[in-house]
């Protein structure tokens, strides 16, 4: 439990990390801002995993299963629907996220640890198959164009591309993620986060105390598949394209490297995690052909030596700090 | 007295061998029933019947009148009954505060509140405190449940199942593990602090006659799967033939001692 | 006349199956054995097939050039297989680091080298697929009246059935492998009764790795080494260990033979159908026996 100076510390932090946020398309190089933008995708779709993985102690190896449905759906609503809209984008997307999870969740919450990282693969690779092999519904191993969407009814034709993106479309997705972001902070420290936790850490004494485990750990596999697919949308209107790949095992490995990164114990591990991942693959694609070596580099190295990832390291940090 | 929680001639096999054989018991509102006997003689069998883990072959086990056979431990809670195990279960990173909160939540039916604030919650946490008190736990509200002693594990353990506010407890064990210095305190406790939620009736498996002497109400000897006495104390006490059959050997210091009372 | 010449197709692409489930079960047999140890699932699994492909064609084509006769590719797959079995305990090391952490970590650290050994592989042979040519046909066809198939096919069922039969004798005859069973069962008692578990991890691990090597070795006759491999295959490897039961020997050849025997019907019906009948067998399966069909049960 928070001490209250550790409170007004953190709140300082967010707001000024906000802030800095959103003055950043202002004095920041295009290509930086253009970062930003899976960052904020991830950052949401890792929200929901971890919930899953942090809170409720499941290990996905399968999110990337929402993620692809998001960016598909986007990609549909765009190109073969005629939905426009990012706001109906968003919330199209997450419900049909939501409802493609049921089934996968109502097997999946049966099994945990391995199995339960099994399972969740192979339904990623089920609709990675699918989407790859059925090439006149999903557009085969090309996939499907996402066309520009508009934001508040507006569809800013006078703004190129990057223009857009860096301009209303970033700020629509730093709005989205803060509400997302406030919504899953007062999941994790309501009573229905207060009963995660016990399932993580006992699940058998948690039954004892009257917590319907399998009902929970499916709501919260809901959840998260519903962050994933908004993530997932964000993804596919900055690339512009929604394909296969997205839901491919090791995208959903990536996820899990990026929430270990930023700290799976803490809530804005994950946050740190996507922003921390996005950037350091894009300066080590940069820097050398071999970058994948150094990635999995990095991630021994975490999981060997600093497992509760940079809010790990930070909050020892602060620890040693506050102590003097 | 109508029976709160009761077993008819329930039996139990695993295909040839069979752990209980014809129990009937009963237990009625205010009592504190003991189940004792050696190693093997079907307590923890009945144990798992009396709370819905395990489904007798025959017999019938009820809880308010109302059939429970394997209906298992989450609907077991949610219907009033509550038990504690002889190992120790904790939530190890969650603290002291929190897990009693747990079981406050889940009794309130506030479990699928997903967008309420715990923390400021004052009703939650008032009564948190209530019945850490209860168990000398409050001055360790925010300690992690790992960091804290054997001891106090086992008293949150069982504080935990207290804030269910169960109508029949099931302690197995309780004082298994603790030191026999402070096994007396620890019952005592416990009995206490059961009067004090509400509680209407414990179950308790104890090895320690001591204590079964001492809290008990009614004593049920069970050997071979089977009833051997279904007695109050004084009357159990005072048989020593009684009495080896459950410990092993003849003891007569019980009896000295129930003559003095 | 149609139904002959249709199943003397079906037929070839039954042997098909049955091959590719041959070196299937290698590496199902060797993550089956890790885990049933070691409690690790590897996911560099693939990478270590990968690696023994392509090391493979590299030994084939430096003893070709220096004179070796054309038959020799075989042993040479199996023995180049075996060697690369010597980086299974430097690996085993840096698992060791986490043997005692929660299997997220240990997952996640078998991830990271799936990472590594990408780049690993394209630094020593390059992005480009590679081959060795038509090199299964050297061995010529074995026929049976109308069916004829290539012999380099049946040897590697064959061989793969061998290890598939000695590993059982070994597991359950031999001092070592019941000893290695009971490590499996139980860690603490193994130690206690003396085992030396240290070297049994490194050991069954080296093992798992040859496994996985060999079996990539033995493939590239008949398909292209690629750096899409190491991940591809993961996936159909979890599919037999799945179906079969964690764990499980016989698991993974009953598995292995499903998967394969399953791809082969499905390019043959409905090619779209191919990867995605597999795991649509996983999940059902997952669905009617948790456990697989040789597994124990779960939760």
């Amino acid at each position: 439990m928070s001490a209250p100076r550790s409170r007004v510390a953190l709140v300082s932090f967010v707001v000024a990390t906000i802030a800095v946020l959103a003055v950043f398309p202002k004095f920041a190089e295009p290509y930086y801002v253009t970062l930003v933008l899976p960052a904020f995708a991830y950052a949401i779709a890792l929200l929901g995993f971890n919930l899953l993985f942090g809170t409720a102690g499941l290990l996905s190896f399968g999110h990337a299963l929402f993620v692809a449905i998001g960016a598909y759906a986007a990609a549909v609503l765009t190109s073969k629907l005629g939905v426009r809209s990012f706001e109906a984008i968003v919330a199209i997307a997450g419900i049909v996220s939501v409802i493609a999870a049921i089934p996968v969740a109502m097997l999946a919450v049966r099994y945990v640890r391995i199995f339960f990282g099994i399972l969740t693969l192979a339904f990623g690779m089920l609709f990675h198959s699918f989407l790859f092999k059925f090439y006149n519904l999903t557009g085969g191993d090309t996939g499907i164009r996402v066309l520009r969407p508009t934001l508040l009814g507006q569809d800013w034709k006078e703004l190129d591309k990057t223009a857009f993106l860096i301009g209303p479309f970033y700020y629509a997705c730093l709005v989205l993620a803060l509400v997302l972001g406030l919504a899953m902070w007062r999941i994790v420290h309501s009573p229905f986060g207060l009963h995660l936790a016990a399932i993580r850490e006992n699940s058998r004494k948690a039954e004892y105390l009257g917590v319907r485990v399998r009902t929970f750990r499916l709501i919260a596999f809901l959840i998260s598949a519903f962050y994933g697919a908004i993530g997932g949308a964000i993804l596919a209107v900055n690339t512009g394209q929604a394909d296969p790949e997205l839901a491919y095992w090791t995208h959903s490995g990536e996820l899990v490297f990026m929430t270990v990164l930023g700290g799976f114990a803490n809530f804005f591990g994950p946050l740190v995690g996507a922003f921390a991942f996005i950037f350091l693959k894009s300066e080590l694609m940069g820097a050398t052909q071999y970058w994948r070596f150094f990635l999995g580099a990095t991630l021994a190295v975490i999981v060997i030596a600093f497992p509760r990832g940079l809010m790990g390291l930070a909050s020892d940090a602060w620890k040693k700090a506050t102590r003097r | 007295m109508s029976a709160l929680i009761e077993t008819v001639g329930v039996t139990k096999a695993y295909g040839d061998f069979v752990a209980l054989d014809g129990v009937t018991l009963s237990v009625a509102d205010g009592e504190t029933v003991a189940i004792v006997g050696p190693n093997g003689a079907g307590k923890t069998t009945l144990v798992n019947v009396l709370t819905g883990l395990l489904k007798p072959n025959e017999g019938v086990v009820r809880f308010k009148g109302e059939d429970i056979a394997g209906i298992g431990p989450v609907k077991l809670a949610q219907r009033g009954m509550a038990r504690a195990f002889q190992l120790v279960h904790i939530f190890p990173a969650l603290t002291v505060a929190e897990t009693i909160a747990v079981a406050v939540v889940s009794q309130a039916g506030r479990s699928l509140s997903l967008f309420g604030s715990l923390r400021r919650d004052a009703a939650l946490w008032t009564k948190v405190r209530d019945v850490a008190a209860i168990f000398g736990l409050d001055t360790k509200l925010d300690a992690e449940a790992r960091l804290l002693s054997q001891g106090e594990k086992k008293l949150l353990d069982i504080a935990s199942a207290f804030a269910l506010v169960p109508e029949v407890i099931l302690l197995d064990e309780p004082t298994s593990g603790v030191s026999s210095g402070d096994k007396h305190g620890i019952m005592k406790t416990l009995v206490d602090a059961a009067r004090r939620a509400g509680v209407k009736a414990i179950i308790l498996v104890e090895h320690d006659m001591d204590l079964v002497a001492e809290y008990s109400t009614r004593i049920v000897a069970l050997q071979g799967g089977k009833v051997l006495a279904d007695r109050v104390p004084g009357e159990f006490f005072s048989d020593p033939e009684l009495i080896a059959s459950v410990i092993g050997k003849r003891v007569d210091k019980f009896a000295a001692r129930e003559g003095a009372r | 006349m149609r139904a002959a010449v249709a199943l003397v197709a079906f037929f070839d692409v039954l042997i098909g199956g049955v091959f590719h489930a041959s070196v299937l079960f290698l590496v199902a047999a060797g993550l089956q054995l890790v885990f049933g140890v070691q409690r690790i699932v590897n996911l560099a699994c693939g990478s270590f097939y990968a690696l023994g492909a392509y090391f493979g064609i590299t030994a084939v084509n430096w003893t070709a050039a220096h004179g070796a006769p054309g038959w020799s590719f075989l042993p040479v797959l199996i023995a180049s297989g075996i060697v690369l079995g010597a980086i299974g305990p430097f690996i085993e090391r840096l698992l060791r680091t986490v043997y005692r952490r929660d299997e997220a970590f240990q997952l996640l650290l078998t991830f990271a080298l799936v990472l590594m050994f990408q780049d690993v592989l394209r630094f020593f042979w390059g992005a480009n697929p590679q081959q060795l040519g038509n090199l299964s046909m050297s061995y010529g066809k074995v026929t049976l009246g109308e069916f004829s198939f290539p012999t380099y096919n049946v040897l590697v069922m064959a061989a793969s059935l061998a290890i598939a039969v000695s590993l059982g004798l070994f597991l359950k005859r031999t001092r070592y492998g019941r000893i290695l069973r009971a490590t499996a069962e139980n860690r603490e008692m193994a130690e206690a009764l003396g085992a030396d578990v240290k070297k049994i991890y490194a050991g069954v691990f080296t093992l798992g790795t040859i496994l996985g090597t060999v079996g990539g070795a033995l493939v590239v006759p008949t398909a292209a080494a690629s750096l899409d491999m190491p991940v591809e295959l993961v996936v159909e490897a979890f599919a037999v260990v799945v179906i079969g039961g964690l764990g499980s020997m016989r698991g993974a050849l009953a598995g292995a033979l499903v998967v394969g025997l399953t791809r082969a019907l499905a390019i043959t019906f409905y090619a779209e159908l191919e990867v995605l009948a597999i795991y649509v067998i996983v999940i059902a399966v997952l669905v009617a026996r948790p456990a697989g069909l040789f597994g124990k049960p779960v939760e």
